[in-house]
């Protein structure tokens, strides 16, 4: 009911908001931050979270059906489709990994030295002793 | 027989059937590559085709199937917040890389579009083919795309980056499981995951978590263009 009853604002919400954001999107924004400040309870929504999450991919079949409207428009295209498919895919997997490596050794690093700051300044505050 | 075809139950009970049909196949024969959603559409596409029925017919029961999309797309902050202890932990490197990765996949997507010459109603259904389908229809309707392309891209994405993202890791040495499941969940969404928990249980919680992350940067991203 929670989930639902927030689609509903959600829809409402992306009414009178002056960007254009989905309003399935505004709604799962909505319950994180609920969920966040505990103003709702996993317990509240975990049944129908699961339900929801587990059977998503059978609430995709009506859409995909779909496709079967633009056979012509998918034909015509097929080759540049799947090329692009394939060469942007794993060029966004080796950008997203390598700037999570980077980030992560760049933290490393600073708290490493961050390290050496608190080091240095004990062995200092030791000397003057 | 009109009457039994143009009946909501009609569209409802093929979707199911074929669904389990689907499920069943993937179950019997070990499919990995193929999900059962696929296999179900494929199925549908087919007994409509054969029977001469009209979509429209299949669309009377078969909306009420989407209608759980919206959802099931809010459901989605659950499963985030279920992560919300190693998106803390790792908060910089997760924004950091989901961030690169939704502008690496909707600029290099818009430039071959470009470079293949692709209308643009096409590159718009085809930008947020990254990220999870929910997310990914929502943005694709909002710029004017053609849904079930997108939802088409969104599969095949999902297909190629799971199938090749583990092959790649053999040559490229990342070596950061962090890393590795946020890279697959960035790229492959929900089909990137699965085979990230196959290779460990940080890399799929990372991936999970990619999901929801690159989906929202998307959207924000797509407010833009």
């Amino acid at each position: 009911m929670i989930i639902f009853a927030l689609c509903l604002a959600g829809v409402w919400i992306a009414d009178f908001l002056p960007i254009a954001l989905p309003a399935n999107v505004i709604a799962m924004l909505l319950l994180f931050i609920l969920l966040v400040f505990r103003a709702v309870k996993p317990v509240h929504i975990e049944t129908t979270a699961d339900f929801l999450l587990k059977n998503m991919a059978f609430f995709f079949l009506p859409a995909t059906v779909g496709v079967m409207e633009h056979f012509d428009l998918l034909k015509s295209s097929l080759l540049p489709l799947l090329v692009i498919c394939t060469f942007t895919t794993l060029l966004t997997f080796l950008a997203t990994a390598y700037t999570v490596k980077g980030v992560t050794a760049l933290q490393n690093r600073l708290e490493k030295a961050k390290e050496r700051v608190v080091l240095t300044g004990k062995e200092e505050a030791k000397c003057r002793n | 027989m009109q009457e039994l075809i143009s009946s909501p139950m009609f569209g409802l009970c093929l979707s199911l059937g074929a669904y389990l049909a689907g499920s069943w196949i993937c179950v019997r024969f070990r499919l990995t590559l193929v999900n059962p959603m696929l296999l179900a559409a494929v199925l549908v596409i087919g007994f409509l085709k054969l029977t001469n029925i009209s979509i429209e017919d299949y669309r009377t029961g078969a909306d009420f199937i989407g209608m759980f999309l919206g959802p099931a797309t809010v459901a989605l902050a659950f499963s985030i917040y279920s992560q919300f202890e190693v998106l803390k932990k790792n908060l910089l490197p997760v924004l950091a890389g989901c961030t690169v990765g939704a502008a690496t996949s909707i600029f290099s997507v818009w430039g071959l579009c470009r470079l293949f010459g692709l209308s643009s109603e096409m590159t718009v259904s085809l930008l947020p083919k990254s990220v999870t389908t929910p997310i990914a229809m929502s943005v694709s309707e909002q710029l004017g795309g053609i849904a079930p392309i997108t939802v088409a891209a969104v599969v095949i994405t999902g297909i190629i980056g799971s199938m090749l993202a583990p092959l790649l890791l053999r040559f490229v040495k990342i070596g950061n499981p962090v890393a590795v499941g946020l890279g697959m969940g960035a790229s492959a969404h929900a089909m990137g995951t699965a085979k990230a928990l196959e290779i460990g249980e940080l890399e799929g919680a990372m991936s999970g978590l990619a999901i929801g992350i690159t989906g929202f940067v998307t959207v924000i991203l797509a407010m833009f263009l």
